[in-house]
C-alpha cells in the first residue's frame, strides 16, 4: 500500500504544525547574533519610520500648543512676581558682566586650541520619532542614521547630559538605548567625592549605582558624571543626581538611587555625538 | 476574518504604542495595546488563525522594541494558545471576563518577560518590577472595553461571541 507524502500546504493546514513552524521561526530569530537581528529589525521597520516621524511631529505640535495655552493662562498669575525678579536679575547681570569678560579670554584660548587640534567628534541634531513598546526596555528611535554619519556605540546627549548610546543604525534612523534601560551600564564618578561607580538602568524612571562602597559618603543632591574608564564614554558628562542612599545590614555595597539629569520622557530633540 | 483589517489594526496599534504613549501614560503605568489584541483574537478566531495573528502581533512588538528579537512572538503565541484552550469554559462575550482574562494573562506575560530580562541583565529590582507589572497589567485591563469595542467595530465579532 502506497502513502503519499504530505505537501507543505497540507502541513500548514494542521494547527499544531503551524504553531510548531511559527515557534521555530521565532526561536531561530532568538538565537541569531544581535548584529544580524538588529539589522533585520532596522530593515523591516524602515517603511514605518516616516509614519512614526509624522505621528510624533503631530503629537509634539499638539503638545506644544496645549502647553502654550495653559502657560498663557498661568502666566497672568505669575507676571507680577516675574517683573520683580527681572529687576533683581538686571542688577545681577551687571555684576556678572565683569566675570564674563575675564572668562571670554579663557574661552578664546580654548577655542583656538580645539580648532588647532581638530576635534574628532561631531554632534548631529536629531528628533525623537519613536519610543520602545516594551515595559521593561527603555529605548528611543531618532531620525539620524548612517546617512548622517551615525554609527553603533555613538553617544547621545540632551541638554549637555548623557542620555544613552546608539545600538542599531539604519540609513535614516537609529535606536538609542537610554541610560534607564536594564542593559545599560555606564562608568561614572561622583563629582563631589570622586568615588567610581557604575550607573545601571532598571527600567524605571530612575537608575541605580552599583559598587558604591559602604563607607562612601554620598548624600542627596550629589552629581554623577561620566568617567573615561574604558575609553567608551567621554569624561565629565553629567548623568544623574543622587536622590536616595541606603546601607542595608550585611551588604558590601550601598544601594543608591539616582535620577537622570534629563527628564527622559519629555525630551523631543537629542544630539548624537559621532566619532 | 479579514486579514487586511487585521494588518491595519496592527499597524495602528504599533504606531500608537511607539509614538503616542506619552499622552496616555499615568506616571510609570503604561498600557500594552498589543496584549488586548492577542486576547481579542484568542477569543475570536480558530486555533490556526489565532496562532498566526498572535505571531504577527508578537513580531510587530519585537520590531518596535529593543531586546531579543522573537521573544514576544513566542510569548504571545503561548499566551494565545492557553487563552484559546480555556475559552470554552469562559463566558467570553462578557466584559468582566474580557477584563479579568486580560489582567491575569498580562500579569503572566509581564512576569515571564521580567524573568527573561532579569536573566539577561540582573538589574531589575524586585519591588519596582512587581509594582510595574501590577500597574501596567491593571491599566492594560482597564482599557480593554474601549479597545475591544474598537476592534469589534473594525472586525465584527458578534457571531463568535454569541456562539
Amino acid at each position: 500500500m502506497r502513502t503519499s507524502t504530505p505537501s507543505f500546504s497540507d502541513i500548514l493546514k494542521n494547527p499544531i504544525a503551524a504553531i510548531i513552524i511559527l515557534l521555530a521561526i521565532s526561536l531561530s530569530f532568538l538565537f541569531l547574533p544581535p548584529k544580524i537581528s538588529n539589522h533585520i529589525k532596522m530593515t523591516c521597520v524602515v517603511p514605518m519610520r516616516p509614519l512614526q516621524w509624522a505621528t510624533c511631529f503631530c503629537s509634539n505640535s499638539a503638545n506644544n500648543f496645549l502647553d502654550k495655552v495653559f502657560s498663557g493662562w498661568r502666566n497672568a498669575h505669575v507676571k507680577k512676581q516675574l517683573e520683580e525678579q527681572v529687576s533683581q536679575f538686571k542688577n545681577k547681570i551687571l555684576e556678572q558682566q565683569d566675570t564674563i569678560y575675564k572668562l571670554q579670554s579663557k574661552l578664546y584660548t580654548l577655542s583656538k586650541f580645539q580648532a588647532e587640534n581638530k576635534s574628532k567628534t561631531k554632534p548631529v541634531p536629531a528628533d525623537i520619532i519613536g519610543y520602545d513598546s516594551l515595559t521593561f526596555r527603555k529605548s528611543i528611535t531618532v531620525n539620524a542614521g548612517s546617512n548622517h554619519g551615525v554609527k553603533p556605540n555613538d553617544i547621545v546627549v540632551s541638554n549637555n547630559a548623557l542620555i544613552g548610546k546608539v545600538v542599531s543604525v539604519s540609513g535614516g534612523s537609529c535606536v538609542v538605548q537610554l541610560i534607564t534601560d536594564p542593559a545599560s551600564r555606564i562608568p561614572g564618578r561622583v563629582l563631589q567625592t570622586r568615588e567610581q561607580v557604575i550607573v545601571e538602568g532598571n527600567a524605571t524612571g530612575f537608575c541605580q549605582l552599583k559598587y558604591v562602597p559602604r563607607w562612601a559618603k554620598l548624600k542627596k543632591g550629589d552629581d554623577i558624571v561620566s568617567s573615561d574608564i574604558g575609553g567608551f564614554y567621554p569624561p565629565s558628562l553629567p548623568i544623574a543626581t543622587v536622590v536616595e542612599t541606603e546601607v542595608k545590614g550585611g551588604d558590601l555595597f550601598q544601594s543608591v538611587k539616582v535620577l537622570p539629569k534629563v527628564n527622559l520622557s519629555k525630551i523631543e530633540q537629542v544630539l548624537v555625538i559621532t566619532k | 476574518m479579514r486579514w487586511f483589517t487585521f494588518f491595519c489594526i496592527l499597524l495602528g496599534v504599533s504606531l500608537f504604542q511607539s509614538t503616542l504613549m506619552n499622552w496616555i501614560n499615568i506616571g510609570s503605568a503604561a498600557p500594552d495595546l498589543y496584549f488586548p489584541l492577542v486576547i481579542f483574537y484568542s477569543f475570536l478566531a480558530d486555533i490556526k488563525r489565532n496562532t498566526i495573528t498572535n505571531w504577527f502581533v508578537g513580531m510587530s512588538k519585537d520590531l518596535f522594541s529593543e531586546g531579543s528579537f522573537g521573544v514576544n512572538s513566542v510569548f504571545f503565541v503561548a499566551m494565545g494558545f492557553f487563552v484559546w484552550s480555556i475559552r470554552g469554559i469562559l463566558f467570553r462575550g462578557h466584559l468582566v471576563t474580557q477584563v479579568l482574562v486580560t489582567f491575569i494573562f498580562s500579569c503572566i506575560y509581564n512576569i515571564l518577560y521580567a524573568v527573561h530580562t532579569t536573566l539577561s541583565f540582573h538589574s531589575l529590582s524586585l519591588s519596582a518590577t512587581i509594582w510595574t507589572i501590577f500597574i501596567c497589567s491593571l491599566y492594560t485591563a482597564m482599557i480593554v472595553p474601549v479597545l475591544f469595542w474598537i476592534f469589534s467595530k473594525l472586525q465584527p465579532t458578534q457571531q463568535f461571541f454569541h456562539q
